[in-house]
């Protein structure tokens, strides 16, 4: 779908993003730009202990300090009975402050509010908390013995919070043992974390006139913050008002409640001003929605001849202090169904256990649908490493067992209809695209001379879009999301949607689909989000959910108001209603050429000339519940070299090829991969939120949990291929999050495939130099 | 995080003096470096604010350290505890005691815990860090006792 300059489309073109003007001059308004009359400072005051019991708390000294308002203590909370949360899945609840224990380190155990922010910060170090250290549980595995149970506050005690499992498990084990080749592998997802340029933070306003009480919150879901503050505190819906400012990036860590948000608000309504919270970096990495930590023991079963036979997957969860991940209710793994990826298996089980360990609580979906990246990278390494034992190429193994475009839709062996998709045309026009044949050719020559150099192959499959209200809620709202759309009287216009975007661009992007939809210059139609007493309820943005969704109820809503118009041009062309259609961006009548009339000059009409007994006015609104997710995949190629002496590894080159469905800005979509890709790259050589055995975080700050910019970037190749999506209005997946879920194990696979002939399988991320170095050196001993 | 650390001192001064300037928490207090006050609670104990610049880690650490000598007159133990800006730091510290007439040889040993942020940085410059402060201390106590200033 291209379109030139000058033609009336609006789908399809790269047109500037609306929002940048007042970005790149720097005058977004993000939640620490807001300062409110008489606005006190919260700073909260962090456990270093990873597990202890509190034997006391002095608020004395930091009382006294001059310019210190008030100091909360989870006893204080406990009193308010606000001392708890519920999760967002509603199967645990969370401390709000620390409760008579810690439960993993920095977590935090008191507030204190004052005149400024310097001020709380060094009162907060005053506050003196007396412990009494336990013995830490920092792995899994180790929790899963239950020697120490972490949680007396659950009736049950073990340190096991729950089992799922999809899949028929008899069938898969029968059949993995009838295979006449397997392979087994634990492959790890390490903990994470989104790490967002800009941290968490909120303003709770209470005003003692109205009994209204505001909330300016970094939020990526609004509406669902709105809900949960009423359910948590008891305040009425009305009385509530969640505006989510400008937000610099979310990518899931913006999703849940954190006790900062809830701390603040108690603070403003007992103080009766606003009180002011946010985050250091720190704090952001230590206490906020991590990301994966799953240790996922993968089993393939194949033919000689490369056909699939069997997918067996055991995942043991590390969900930290609390089962805090923003799973939907019913799904506790989230999608991690998705694992059997673009390959079609006879048999296929899947299964995951979480336990509770002394980490930070956590487990949200950083830039993918819920556990759909861990899913992915499982699957794809796996099929690598089954590629090598079979002697076969990792392109041809998986061109073997693609689920074919004439099988769609296509019901998953672990419960999900992918509604389209052409996995070998992708995968071929990404390897033609990359040179795969001359690159094989070139490693071959340079593995002669005892070169490492490394091709690696992705070919995944994402379930995003969520979703069927059926299947996803999150505290029982189902998950769908909405749009309302006013035409105003010269044809400019506003839509509201129920999403928030954190830089995906959704203010170009929505007037774009309001533009193509009713013939209108999107350059004219604002864009608004994030505000509870504006927006229609929605869900929010995360998940690659908002084209899939909200973008659906903008077209649908769009066609709502394009029914409306229809009468009007109806009158306007004094032709019957039924003979008026919608061509070319105009209403015009059937076989009488020539004769039309634009939404522009309907929409004054809507409020000027209209016909008889017709409601004046140019609106619509739409709620809009998905019938299915969308199922974006791609193919990715990576290209490394590896210094043997080093470890370093030179990616020499990228190429992403996706396959989204219809694509409303390309260029936007360009945007979106070179970011994910950045982010797939960092989590696949760098990051990794570790704990010590004594249960120390130790990577709390940037010089630590390193970030690319972009001098350690490598240079991006894009493309797409486009598979429509049946059943969304404009045929679009949804994209933001591709990028993320299919990059690491093509990172991952080039590397191990450079280092194939040095014997090495497998290294768990990070592939850190030092790693890659010493797998080297004792591969060569 | 667990750090271990070890060091030798040999004193230019009879054990008699060594020990009861070992014992003394003035004395002690005012051979650690960067201290900038002391409370002197008894016999045996007491406070000390260290200032600490680790990297980004950067601010004042308050410890209660108590003094347990050994009855043998050849041990003294020292257990140093506190912390500050959100860390923790746990330090058992002994010294053996040994005169051979004019000079006295200190061998120490200790072993610190660390949470917090000052752990963080730990992996890559706490360690050093940390022994060169221990070392420091019985470093002084050579000096002071040796008559020479550090």
């Amino acid at each position: 779908m291209t379109t030139t300059s000058g033609d009336r489309h609006a789908i399809g073109v790269s047109m500037k993003r609306k929002e940048d003007p007042r970005f790149i001059r720097g005058k977004g308004r993000y939640l620490d730009d807001i300062v409110l009359p008489g606005m006190l400072y919260l700073a909260l005051v962090h456990s270093p202990y990873p597990h202890a019991r509190i034997l006391k708390i002095d608020k004395s000294a930091a009382l006294a300090l001059p310019g210190v308002k008030a100091v909360i203590t989870g006893e204080d909370l406990v009193a308010a009975k606000l001392g708890w949360l519920p999760t967002f899945h509603g199967y645990d609840k969370q401390m709000v402050l620390a409760i008579g224990k810690v439960l993993y380190q920095y977590q935090e155990v008191a507030g204190v509010i004052a005149e400024s922010r310097e001020i709380a910060v060094d009162a907060a170090e005053l506050v003196e908390v007396e412990y009494e250290p336990l013995g830490p549980v920092v792995d899994p595995f180790e929790a899963k013995l239950d020697k120490i149970v972490l949680r007396d506050d659950r009736e049950a005690k073990t340190n096991h919070i729950y089992h799922w499992e999809v899949g028929e498990r008899e069938a898969t084990d029968a059949a993995l043992e009838a295979s006449e080749v397997r392979i087994q592998q634990r492959i790890l997802s390490p903990r994470c974390h989104p790490a967002p340029l800009e941290p968490c933070g909120a303003i709770a306003d209470m005003s003692a006139a109205t009994g209204r009480l505001t909330v300016y919150m970094t939020s990526q879901a609004p509406h669902v913050h709105r809900t949960a503050f009423s359910l948590v505190t008891g305040i009425p819906e009305d009385k509530i008002h969640v505006i989510s400012p400008d937000v610099g990036g979310g990518f899931g860590n913006k999703v849940p409640v954190y006790p900062g948000y809830v701390v603040a608000t108690v603070a403003s309504v007992i103080l009766g001003v606003p009180v002011k919270w946010v985050e250091t970096r720190t704090e952001n990495l230590t206490t906020t929605g991590f990301a994966r930590d799953y240790h996922m023991d993968v089993e393939l079963g194949a033919t000689r001849e490369g056909k699939l036979t069997a997918l067996k997957v055991s995942t043991t969860a590390d969900h930290g202090a609390f089962d805090a991940a923003a799973d939907p209710r019913k799904y506790p793994a989230g999608m991690f169904g998705i694992v059997s990826g673009s390959y079609e298996f006879p048999a296929a089980f899947a299964e995951v256990d979480a336990y509770f360990t002394n980490k930070a609580p956590g487990g949200i979906a950083y830039r993918c649908s819920f556990r759909v990246t861990e899913a992915s990278y499982a699957i794809e390494r796996s099929m690598d490493i089954l590629a090598r034992k079979l002697e076969m190429d990792p392109a041809e193994l998986r061109s073997r067992n693609f689920v074919k475009k004439e099988q769609f839709p296509y019901a998953t062996r672990l419960g999900f209809v992918y509604d389209s998709g052409d996995y070998e045309m992708t995968m071929r026009t990404t390897l033609e695209k990359v040179g795969y044949e001359q690159l094989r050719k070139e490693q071959a020559e340079k593995r002669a001379r005892g070169e490492l150099m490394g091709i690696g192959v992705s070919t995944f499959t994402e379930v995003v879009g969520a979703g069927p209200s059926k299947h996803f809620d999150i505290l029982g709202l189902k998950m769908f999301d909405s749009a309302e759309i006013r035409i105003h009287p010269t044809g400019s216009g506003i839509v509201r949607a129920g999403t928030r975007h954190q830089g995906q661009g959704h203010e170009t992007t929505w007037a774009q689909i309001v533009g193509e939809e009713l013939g209108l210059d999107p350059q004219e139609i604002l864009v608004e989000e994030g505000d509870t007493d504006t927006a229609p309820y929605g869900l929010g943005t995360y998940a690659s959910r908002s084209t899939p969704v909200a973008g659906a109820a903008i077209a649908m809503a769009a066609r709502r108001i394009r029914e409306r118009a229809r009468k009007i041009a109806a009158h306007l062309l004094e032709a019957s209603e039924a003979d008026v259609e919608w061509k070319d961006y105009a209403f015009g009548v059937k076989g009488v050429p020539g004769k039309s009339v634009t939404m522009k000059e309907v929409a004054f009409a809507a409020y000027t000339n209209l016909p008889p007994d017709t409601e004046p006015g140019l609106e619509a609104t739409y709620y809009y519940d998905p019938p299915n997710m969308t199922f974006p995949y791609g193919t990715y190629v990576a290209v490394v070299d590896i210094d043997p002496d080093t470890g370093s590894v030179d990616v020499r080159r990228f190429l992403a090829v996706d396959d989204c469905g219809n694509v409303i800005n390309p260029m936007i979509v360009e945007g979106q991969t070179h970011g994910g890709l950045t982010e797939g790259y960092a989590i696949a050589f760098m990051q990794e939120i570790k704990y010590d055995e004594s249960g120390n975080n130790l990577n709390t700050n940037f010089t630590e949990y390193l970030v690319p910019t972009a001098l350690e970037s490598p240079y991006w190749e894009t493309d797409r291929t486009v598979t429509p999506s049946p059943h969304h209005p404009l045929g679009a997946k949804g994209v933001g999050e591709s990028s993320n879920v299919g990059s690491p194990q093509a990172f991952v696979n080039a590397v191990m495939d450079a280092l194939a002939p040095l014997g090495v399988t497998h290294i768990d991320m990070p592939l850190t130099r030092e790693k890659i170095w010493r797998a080297i050196r004792e591969a060569k001993q | 995080m667990n750090l271990e650390f070890s060091g030798q001192e040999v004193i230019a001064a009879p054990k008699d003096r060594v020990w009861s300037y070992i014992n003394d928490p003035s004395s002690i207090a005012s051979c650690l470096p960067d201290v900038q006050d002391v409370q002197v609670h008894d016999a045996h104990t007491f406070d000390a604010s260290v200032r600490v610049a680790v990297g980004p880690v950067r601010g004042k650490l308050k410890f209660k350290i108590l003094l347990d000598p050994q009855p043998d007159g050849e041990h003294m133990n020292m257990k140093i505890s506190g912390g500050g800006f959100g860390s923790v730091v746990d330090l058992l510290a002994g010294a053996d005691v040994k005169g051979d007439g004019a000079s006295t040889t200190l061998d120490w040993h200790g072993t610190a815990t660390m949470r917090g942020p000052v752990a963080t940085v730990g992996g890559r410059v706490l360690d050093a860090q940390a022994k060169s402060v221990i070392s420091t201390v019985f470093s002084n106590v050579k000096a002071r006792l040796s008559g020479a200033t550090a």
